[in-house]
């Protein structure tokens, strides 16, 4: 059984009387342990893509199924805790709570998992560990660099132990330097079993994945098995 | 089940702390919302408080007079309507006995004569209300010399010139000399101060002890012989009665008795009025309850401005964090922790700001019952209430923008700049 699986996905906005199909008409499955890159022009509809298999948008038509579980048969309390358990996101503009600790940041899915405060501590300085930020536990993000912000977004996105982690343009407001930083994590966490889906508009992103979708006016246009890793870290 | 509660519970913690976290980040704006629910309670708590205080002094002034007693003076009833058949009101000496007399369960009975004298000792004077009277008074109304002693039945029957001095009357006069034994002129004619009365406060205002009390039948010789129609006129009776009588029952009998005796018929109003302790009790709990609500329905507007104060404030703070909302819930915030994380937000501001204003109220109430000697008791159960009474402010004026953010969608939210 596929992990994300997509039939016909359709997303429909109506503007001024003129009706854009954002996404069109997306069949498409992910296994479980992929490493996804998905690309495409501007406005090509992947973020739109990205936020409906993430249970944050509802498709005008179509079904998205996660791990089997079709999202419109679910209410908006069964989506939330779908995405507590089972998705991480991480955002272009990181998202973490201002004036507010790295530590409690990467704690909030913790609070509506209903976890208790000393087991939220304990995870998420785990979490903040692995990321190598165990010394910056009581740093509020403005205290924080971008790369390192980044990472505390990702130790929230892990800390609930999703089986899929939605990154739409994570390295978008970072240096090349720091997102080869992230595209390592990303790396290695799809080596310990995670499954990736990264949107992307450069191509030395992309090639960190193992598949590349490559959407055009709301369309899956190509969808090609990536194998040339070594060749762009040489 | 147990784990179920717990969860809830810490669930519930975690709303506070995040709500404290939301205020302490806009402090000042935090602090200002705060002002209009502390305002609101304040003037709330103040209010039951000071209505509830009107009470307890107007009981008070009532218990002062005399707890079982009727009053009767000679002034027509024109409560009922009806004809008149007399010139004017009527009560004498002889309807005093025949009272005592045909009534049962009298303890006993003053008549009185009531006028204003000047007593002058020693280059100072006071002027006070005069009750001319017999012993019986110091019965009826709860009065006893503290110093020296009462007027007694032989300086009724010899009209002697004694006195009983109020302790205010007795300061003016004396200063904090010992009076009793000492001669004072009283519109000129000497008299003898034989006692002191002990101090019965104030009440409605009134100084109770700014009184001067002698035989009546002295105050009838000297003092208002000519203000009186006939010889034997009273101004005023005071009847006591024995503990367990029914005053509505004895009522009824002494309004019969009179109306014999002046040949009251039918429906004709009578020349007398009869007022009972038990009546001006009620009328006085009556009164004191309007004053009470009326006070409380306009300090109750205060508070609603800051329960709309309340609002206005969540409301925007639910617009500045918009984005945050559409985070949470990406992370798995259902909409019921959204609304409450609101909730406990609107909740913790309003009891804050209610708990400075029973402070405050607390204060006022103190500084009102020590400057003004107006008992204004904030009980524990009003206390109690007001903190109650904002946290239910703040989930009622919280309410609508709480649901208000747990009803985005989450991708329209997240979009938010
Ligand atoms: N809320 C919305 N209302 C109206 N139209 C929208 C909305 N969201 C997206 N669109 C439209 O849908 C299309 C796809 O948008 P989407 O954000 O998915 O593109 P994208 O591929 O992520 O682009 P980018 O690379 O710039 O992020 C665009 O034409 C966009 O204008
Ligand atoms: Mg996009």
């Amino acid at each position: 059984m596929a992990l994300v699986e997509t039939q016909d996905l359709v997303k429909k906005y109506e503007l001024g009387g003129e009706t854009v199909r954002a996404v069109d008409g997306v069949s498409l499955s992910i296994e479980r342990g992929e490493y996804v890159a998905i690309m495409g022009a501007s406005g090509s509809g992947k973020s739109t893509f990205m936020n409906m298999i993430g249970c944050l948008d509802i498709p005008t038509s179509g079904i998205v199924r996660i791990d089997g579980i079709a999202t419109s048969d679910r209410d908006g309390d069964a989506l939330a805790e779908l995405r507590n358990q089972k998705i991480g996101f991480v955002f272009q503009q990181f998202n973490l709570l201002a004036r507010t600790t790295a530590l409690d940041n990467v704690a909030v899915p913790l609070i509506y998992a209903g976890l208790g405060t000393e087991a939220r501590r304990e995870k998420a300085k785990a979490k903040l560990e692995e990321m190598g930020l165990g010394d910056r536990l009581d740093h509020s993000p403005a205290k924080l660099s971008g790369g390192q912000q980044q990472r505390v977004a990702i130790a929230r996105a892990l800390v609930t132990d999703p089986v899929i982690l939605l990154a739409d343009e994570p390295t978008g407001a970072l240096d090349s330097k720091t997102s080869e930083d992230i595209m390592q994590i990303f790396e290695s966490l799809n080596e310990q079993g995670i499954t990736i889906i990264v949107v992307t508009h450069e191509a030395e992103i992309a090639d960190h994945a193992k598949r590349r979708i490559e959407f055009r006016d709301g369309k899956v246009i190509e969808d090609v098995a990536v194998n040339n890793r070594q060749k762009v870290s040489s | 089940m147990i784990g179920n509660i717990r969860q809830q519970a810490s669930g519930w913690l975690v709303n506070v702390a995040i709500a404290m976290t939301a205020l302490r980040t806009n402090l000042m704006r935090s602090i200002l919302t705060t002002l209009g629910v502390m305002i609101g309670v304040f003037a709330v708590t103040l209010a039951v408080a000071v209505g509830s205080g009107a009470q307890v002094s107007v009981m008070q002034s009532i218990n002062a007079l005399g707890s079982n007693m009727a009053l009767i003076f000679p002034q027509p009833d024109t409560g009922e309507g009806g004809r008149r058949s007399f010139d004017r009101g009527r009560l004498t000496m002889r309807d005093a006995r025949a009272i005592e007399k045909q009534i049962s369960g009298i303890d006993d009975i003053a008549p009185q004569l009531r006028s204003n004298i000047q007593l002058i000792v020693a280059g100072r004077n006071a002027s006070t209300n005069a009750v001319g009277t017999t012993p019986g008074y110091g019965k009826v109304s709860n009065l006893v010399a503290e110093n020296g002693r009462f007027i007694s039945d032989a300086d009724v029957r010899s009209a002697a010139r004694v006195v009983v001095l109020g302790p205010t009357v007795a300061r003016k006069l004396f200063g904090d000399f010992d009076p009793v034994g000492e001669t004072i002129r009283i519109n000129r004619a000497p008299f003898t101060v034989i006692g002191i009365t002990e101090s019965k406060g104030s009440s409605f205002g009134n100084d109770n002890d700014d009184i001067a009390l002698m035989p009546i039948s002295t105050m009838r010789q000297r003092f208002s012989g000519d203000s009186l129609a006939g010889p034997d006129d009273l101004q005023m009776l005071f009847v006591g009665f024995q503990d367990g009588i029914s005053l509505p029952d004895a009522k009824r009998e002494m309004t019969k008795l009179l109306r014999e005796r002046y040949r009251v018929r039918g429906k004709d109003i009578n020349p007398f009025t009869i007022r009972t302790t038990e009546e001006f009790m009620k009328e006085s709990a009556q009164v004191t309850g309007i004053f009470q609500i009326v006070l409380v329905a306009i300090a109750s507007i205060s508070l609603l401005v800051g329960g709309i104060g309340i609002m206005n404030i969540m409301l925007v703070s639910v617009t500045e964090r918009t984005r945050e909302i559409g985070l949470r819930m990406a992370l798995g915030a259902k909409r019921s922790d959204i609304r409450n994380q609101f909730l406990v937000e609107a909740a913790v501001l309003c009891v804050i700001g209610g708990a400075m204003g029973l402070i405050l109220a607390i204060a006022g109430g103190t500084a009102l019952t020590v400057y003004a000697d107006f008992p204004v008791p904030i009980g524990v159960g009003v206390g109690v209430g007001a903190i109650i009474f904002s946290a239910f402010i703040g989930l009622l004026f919280g309410g609508y923008p709480a649901v208000r953010a747990s009803r985005l969608s989450p991708i329209e939210a997240l979009r938010t700049e």
